[in-house]
């Protein structure tokens, strides 16, 4: 199927994607007008608006035979009422002047019924998986069920259309989640890992000089700081006024951490990171636990002490120290980055925990030329303007699967059908496909 | 002949993947501004867009580029700036909100209590304010989680860690505090009985209650005395049902047969709420007793529940047959076929019967019909 959906600007017209060219056509969007034009033409000018985001890789006759005119709605019941009365009271004295004007409890809210016109839509496979936020577009969803990175209940399923049923189980292969949702290579990543592929293809064909030192050079733990370096720097200097200050003191204190890496490791015989990461991982782990079974009841000085410390949280800063109290924080980073052992007993437990955490994202989010997307990884421009998972999903982001629990509902006040378009759009849009025009 | 001026127009295309990889934004747009020849008559439209579209990405939308931990960070933030929006992704649609996941302590949480302590769905439902389904389907998430884990397959940590930093989170309560409730237990879904308006006339002297209603909703004619004074309140009827699901009556015949329309009592997720909430109202000073009731009927519910599932899966054992061959990669199912008029047509060779018969193409070769399935079995 050719792919018609395309986010031009001239037409204004509002996708399910991520891109930024929707965002700005969703921040720029007026309802189309009422005044002088006819009921048919208002509804027509709904249902194109509307069909533009909702469904629009399915076929107008497809999407008609799939609109259900019924409208699924809860009402949430609260058991103290349910419990205090049988209802009798509400029927009870109608037209005997018994009632008295009484405000409810409860301020009454609307359902919006007409915001569910298009919930058929959400059981397909591909809209799903872009509802659970494994894909930046409807369209890349629909192209990872057809490349086979998709199964349900555990097995392959090939049809973007396939409609799931309520507790289906649907799951996409993490690394295209991964390429689907992170920052793309610039053509600088695209081509280090061009360069780290082609010594692997002359290997292939020379099997003599496939010992030659190329592929360490390349991997060598002190490139890839230098490049995490290199990077930090150009993030800071370009989105200066964009980044907000606590981020820029994280990538800040990052840097510094790696120049004193960089700057002591002098010889080129240090193997670094690559290969026992996992080891000292749980080392480190290990002496941790050790550290805290002796040192807990000092804990509350060296708190006291160390408030001042920000916390970090964001997935590029490994090493968030402060310059003044870090000396050997950093100084143990070096170390188990070197791969020795480490003097824990100077270091605080706050230390501790950042070293822990720098590590633990650095095992997590490594740095691997071989991936499709920018490593390490962060999430792409724009992606938490869409952000959102609708509740008849159940999400498990780390394994990338989610469970379709239940088909979207109106309730007061909300309809669970992510739409961009409120009453004035859905309920024309609606009226169009009731086959009795209204 | 003049240079060919192509130059504006080839930078222009190149424009959205420049600015994509996080490099200058604020500096390209003016370049494409600059395209000063013109020899065509008509002037690119898209031009003057783009220039927009680019200033606002730098101006009022370089806000949403990054988004900041903990914090939303959508569109309708622009839009209004009140605080009651920052859950709103779509400016235009107030009626959507973005509504909060699990937190990764609250899953742990979740099936701990389910697998480990073995509490019943039931109970940690209530407790944690969290619909059944959902926790069914945390458990058997996470349960998918760790043998991924312990057979070393990718996971994407990185990507997790951001999506729960994007979104609102419902936390896990600390120790010794009240855990927030995540969402409604007690939904009750609307039948579409319930949409058509009834003239019903009922006399005074009558108390016309939830019972009654639901009845005349589904055509069913009024309870008799005898019946009607059985029944206090509703929740005696829900507790009947409970019990007995199929005492529940039938109005129609044949195909048009249904169910008569019961109480909300009997049709919410959590109808032992009600029984709870009813003693607390008939004995405010007996907490302890109380309390032993609520435990008492909840157990009550869940052995029946238990039962009714086993009696379920005997008949499912019973009615079929599975054959599993060593040396077949297939397992064959072996159910007995009911030849009656209704399965098989009154010759035999309805289109909807079991089997191959001369002449009648197979389901799957006939044209018009669907081959995508509709189910996959878990």
């Amino acid at each position: 199927m050719r792919n018609r959906a395309s986010n031009t600007l001239s037409k204004g017209k509002i996708r399910q994607s991520w891109s930024k060219y929707n965002l700005y056509n969703m921040s720029r969007f007026r309802s189309p007008a009422t005044m002088n034009r006819t009921f048919f033409q208002q509804k027509w000018s709904a249902k194109a608006v509307s069909r533009a985001y909702h469904g629009e890789q399915v076929r107008e006759g497809q999407w008609k035979r799939m609109f259900s005119r019924r409208i699924k709605s809860v009402i949430p019941m609260n058991t103290v009422d349910l419990a205090a009365d049988d209802g009798s009271l509400v029927s009870a004295g109608r037209g005997s002047g018994l009632t008295k004007e009484e405000k409810s409890r409860y301020p009454t809210r609307q359902t919006p019924y007409t915001n569910m016109t298009f919930a058929p839509l959400e059981r397909r496979l591909d809209v799903a998986i872009f509802r659970a936020m494994f894909a930046s577009s409807a369209r890349q969803a629909r192209q990872f069920v057809i490349h086979g990175a998709v199964t349900v209940n555990g097995q392959k399923m090939r049809h973007p259309s396939y409609l799931l049923n309520p507790g289906d189980l649907f799951q996409v292969e993490p690394d295209r989640v991964m390429f689907a949702t992170g920052t793309p290579k610039n053509k600088f990543e695209r081509r280090e890992s061009r360069l780290a592929q082609k010594p692997a293809e002359e290997a292939e064909a020379e099997t003599e000089k496939a010992e030659a030192e190329e592929p360490e050079e390349l991997k060598s733990p002190k490139e890839t700081l230098k490049a995490l370096m290199a990077r930090a720097k150009s993030v800071m200097s370009n989105d200066k006024d964009t980044l907000p200050a606590k981020r820029k003191q994280e990538l800040r204190g990052f840097q510094k951490a790696v120049r004193r890496v960089l700057s002591r490791s002098g010889s080129e015989s240090s193997n670094i990171l690559t290969q026992s990461l996992e080891v000292q991982f749980s080392h480190l782990t290990e002496l941790l636990k050790a550290k805290r079974e002796t040192k807990s009841p000092k804990q509350d000085k060296k708190q006291d002490n160390k408030a001042a410390k920000p916390e970090t949280d964001d997935s590029l800063a490994f090493e968030a120290d402060e310059p003044a109290a870090s000396d050997k924080l950093s100084a143990a980073f070096e170390q188990v980055t070197l791969g020795k052992d480490v003097d824990v007993s100077e270091l605080s437990n706050e230390e501790f925990d950042t070293l822990k955490r720098a590590l633990t994202q650095m095992r997590d989010n490594p740095i691997d030329n071989t991936k499709p997307y920018a490593t390490p990884w962060q999430p792409r421009d724009y992606m938490s303007a869409f952000a959102f998972i609708p509740r008849y999903l159940e999400v498990n982001q780390n394994i990338c699967a989610a469970v379709y629990l239940r088909h979207p509902v109106a309730r007061p006040g909300s309809a669970e059908v992510p739409t961009p378009f409120g009453e004035s759009i859905a309920t024309p849009a609606y009226g169009w496909y009731l086959r009795r025009r209204w | 002949m003049p240079p060919r001026v192509q130059t504006g127009r080839v930078s222009n295309t190149l424009l959205p993947y420049l600015t994509s990889t996080s490099s200058t934004t604020s500096s390209l747009p003016s370049s494409s501004s600059q395209c000063l020849r013109q020899f065509s008559a008509t002037t690119a439209s898209q031009t003057k867009l783009r220039r927009q579209m680019f200033e606002w990405l730098s101006t009022a939308g370089a806000g949403l580029k990054n988004h900041v931990p903990g914090e939303t960070n959508y569109l309708s933030r622009l839009k209004q700036g009140g605080p009651d929006d920052s859950n709103r992704p779509f400016p235009n649609n107030p009626n959507f909100v973005s509504e909060s996941i699990l937190s990764e302590d609250l899953r742990e949480e979740i099936y701990k209590r389910v697998v480990t302590k073995k509490q019943s769905l039931r109970a940690v439902s209530v407790e944690l304010g969290i619909d059944m389904k959902r926790i069914a389907a945390v458990v058997r998430l996470v349960e998918l989680e760790k043998r991924q884990r312990s057979q070393g397959k990718p996971l994407a940590l990185p990507y997790a860690r951001a999506v729960h930093e994007m979104v609102p989170v419902t936390p896990l309560a600390d120790r010794g505090e009240r855990q927030t409730y995540h969402e409604s237990i007690n939904d009750l879904p609307a039948h579409p009985l319930t949409g058509s308006q009834i003239f019903y006339p009922v006399p005074e002297s009558r108390s016309f209650n939830r019972v009654e209603a639901g009845r005349v909703f589904s055509g069913a004619p009024a309870m008799t005395n005898e019946e009607a004074a059985e029944i206090q309140h509703p929740y005696d009827l829900a507790q009947k049902v409970i019990e007995d699901p199929k005492s529940i009556g039938w109005i129609g015949k044949g195909e048009k047969a249904r169910q008569i329309l019961q109480p909300a009592d009997a049709r919410i997720p959590h109808p032992h709420m009600i029984g709870l909430e009813r003693d607390r109202l008939a004995h405010p000073n007996e907490r302890l007793t109380v309390q032993r009731r609520h435990s008492d009927r909840l157990a009550r519910q869940e052995a029946l529940e238990q039962e009714a599932r086993q009696r379920a899966q005997e008949h499912r054992e019973a009615s079929q047959k599975t054959v599993s061959p060593a040396d077949s990669r297939f397992d064959y199912r072996i159910q007995d076929t009911k030849f009656t008029k209704e399965t098989t047509g009154a010759n035999g060779r309805a289109p909807w019967a079991v089997g191959r018969r001369y002449g009648v193409p197979h389901e799957d070769r006939t044209r018009g019909t669907v081959k995508i399935p509709t189910r996959v079995d878990a």
